[in-house]
């Protein structure tokens, strides 16, 4: 609203700004960083730190630019002589009592302490007395463990509870240099957003049971991805060193998620590193075979050409992305001429939904599917196999078993009793480790990136699609599917 | 057994809440009010308290934690409540301590097991000009040294 934009000076540059803005954040859109520990673009500015202290011109003190909100002709000063003094006391009151347990503290690297140390340090160290002793391991609930001797008080932790999750669990206790982050007593933390606040502590304080101890922050790549965990679409960075993911975390997108995301998401990425399915097999008399990509491919095809094609159905699945849902779609149409097309999802028992992020939909594109035309797999009718993407939920698998319909062939990522059943099985790789996209609930589209290369041998459905699709049209081998038929214990 | 205000404090409460804009700003007289009534505040009546106000049992945690005139536990007889603060620390409060300490056999936050005295320590009493100073529940005494403890000590009964 340009009416209502006021206009300053930061540093010697022009900024023009819509009232009320703070000029913390008048700085920001300057290309300014003031430092701050307490503030957060997504919580309510306190003012507490007091490291984000600037200078206003003919103003006789100078003022916590994260509250105060600018005014028109301002001239305001960031860097000053005065400023740096200021800071480095900060700096150094904060320090005064902080363990410096770096080498063995996860948030070296990503710490702010640290971070700004680099610029308002103040060598040595004029403290004499004995620092004050808290305690270095409380287990706060919710994997979050806490640091007292860590801890700055910035409060943010206290307002992602309050202002995000909707709950007062935390509170700070006690005064002065006992002051403490605390539950109410023997009370855990136990908001489904809890993860949030390890996001944003500025320092060690707060640590995560799950990454804590695991790795050094900076040998972790950092990919922009969408979490596959509901369909909300939380956009997420996937912090991951070679071919193992070790945390998900929040990307900012003011559209879907802001600058959070619950805990199911947060701890929803272990299937990326674990139960893995990465190579080819096949099913012999219920005996699996490792097989190479060109035997799987053939043997997928001679099953196919046992019969008719168009009476194979396929199973989309909603955890897949468009792409892969666009190829499958396409195969079953124009190759098989199927009229056949069914989805499968991610069931979960009593899936957990709020007004905020989570969707009780534990899938990141039914949107899709929906739009591409498959229908619930409990409409199944008659066919003569089926070609499945990813898993079938309990009640599709229980479904295909009653049916007595054989799965001819699988792509999945992950072991799973679809798979175990499956006559031939293609690894594919998860959402980490391939482009794509996901439509979430409200219809917006998000590109997800890959991580890593597919591991193992685990290829893009797709492609194996095409190779299946020249097999089919040429004269290869023919298998009858009885030879392989259901596994009986499944 | 659930904690609850007598009929009388009920009275009370609803005469200090009709002085605050917020039930919230009203969490320190209350507070007050449950500590007359049941002698200290223990976990159950922050529980008890938060619900009256609509807040949550953390803020009050928090609230009763910051003050030092709040007991979570039962208090002697004679609660002696220390200085800490910078005048009294500069005059002598901490040997005070010490002196207390040694002569009661008990440690900060700690009752005799007589249940006659308790001892702590409290931020800034505002009697800077007259330090060392200490209070002995709500009574104030002042430019104190070790032999004046121990005739304070004397006298209480």
């Amino acid at each position: 609203m340009i009416m209502t934009d006021i206009t300053l000076t930061i540093d010697g540059k022009q900024v023009a700004v819509p009232k009320g803005t703070s000029i913390l954040q008048a700085a920001i859109t300057a290309g300014i960083t003031i430092p701050h520990y307490c503030w957060h673009p997504g919580l309510k500015a306190v003012g507490n730190c007091r490291m984000c202290l600037v200078q206003v011109e003919k103003w006789p003190k100078p003022v916590a630019s994260c509250v105060q909100p600018v005014s028109e002709g301002m001239v305001v000063k960031t860097s000053t002589d005065e400023i740096t003094k200021i800071r480095k006391s900060v700096m150094e009151f904060l320090l005064i009592n902080h363990p410096l347990d770096c080498p063995t503290c996860d948030q070296a690297g990503e710490c702010r302490l640290q971070d700004y140390y680099m610029n308002y340090d103040e060598v040595p160290s004029r403290f004499a007395e004995e620092k004050v002793s808290k305690n270095k391991m409380i287990d706060l609930g919710a994997n979050v463990m806490l640091d007292q001797e860590r801890c700055i008080a910035c409060t943010r932790c206290i307002r992602v509870c309050q202002e995000v999750a909707g709950v007062d669990e935390l509170t700070l206790a006690n005064r002065g240099d006992h002051t403490m982050i605390t539950t109410f007593p023997g009370k855990k933390l136990s908001n489904p957003y809890a993860g949030n606040t390890i996001d944003v502590c500025p320092v060690g304080a707060l640590t995560n049971k799950d990454f804590r101890f695991k790795k050094r922050v900076w040998f972790l790549e950092r990919t922009p991805s969408v979490c596959p965990g509901c369909s909300r679409g939380c956009n997420i960075e996937i912090h991951h060193e070679e071919l193992k993911v070790y945390r998900l975390l929040p990307r900012y997108n003011p559209e879907v998620n802001n600058y959070w995301i619950c805990d199911e998401g947060r701890y929803g990425y272990k299937f990326i590193n674990e139960d893995r399915i990465l190579r080819p097999r096949i099913l012999e008399k219920n005996i699996s075979h490792l097989v190479s990509s060109d035997e799987a491919v053939d043997r997928l095809a001679g099953l196919m050409k046992g019969g008719a094609l168009d009476e194979i159905g396929v199973v989309a699945n909603a955890q897949e992305t468009n792409e892969t849902l666009q190829a499958l779609a396409d195969f079953a149409k124009t190759v098989l001429k199927t009229r056949h097309l069914y989805f499968s999802r991610r069931e979960v028992e009593n899936p957990v939904s709020d007004n905020f992020l989570m969707t009780a939909d534990k899938n990141p594109n039914q949107a899709f599917v929906d739009k591409l035309g498959f229908r619930p797999l409990s409409t199944l009718k008659e066919v003569r196999g089926l070609l499945v993407l990813n898993s079938l939920s309990p009640a599709d698998m229980k479904k295909v078993i009653e049916k007595k319909v054989p799965i001819l062939g699988i792509w999945a990522s992950n072991e799973n009793p679809a798979a175990h059943s499956s006559a031939v099985v293609f690894p594919i790789p998860t959402y980490a480790e391939q482009e794509g996209h996901f439509t979430n609930v409200r219809g917006l589209t998000q590109k997800i990136t890959a991580a890593y290369p597919p591991r193992g041998e685990a290829r893009l459905v797709s492609e194996t699609l095409e190779e299946l699709t020249e097999r089919l049209q040429t004269n290869a081998r023919s298998y009858t599917q009885n030879s392989y038929p259901l596994s009986p214990h499944l | 057994m659930t904690m609850e205000f007598s009929p009388e404090n009920k009275k009370k409460l609803a005469e200090i809440l009709s002085r605050y804009p917020t039930k919230q700003a009203a969490l320190l007289p209350t507070l007050w009010l449950a500590q007359g009534e049941f002698g200290f505040i223990s976990q159950e009546t922050m529980e008890y308290v938060a619900g009256l106000l609509d807040i949550s049992p953390a803020h009050v945690y928090g609230v009763v934690t910051f003050y030092t005139m709040f007991h979570r536990k039962p208090p002697g007889k004679y609660n002696l409540q220390v200085c800490r603060t910078l005048s009294c620390a500069l005059r002598g409060s901490e040997s005070l301590l010490d002196h207390l300490k040694k002569k009661l056999g008990i440690g900060e936050n700690e009752t005799t097991p007589d249940g006659k005295f308790s001892l702590c320590t409290v931020e800034c009493l505002a009697s800077c000009g007259t330090a060392p100073a200490m209070m002995v529940n709500q009574k104030y005494f002042e430019n104190l040294d070790a032999s004046k403890v121990d005739e304070i000590l004397n006298g209480l009964k």
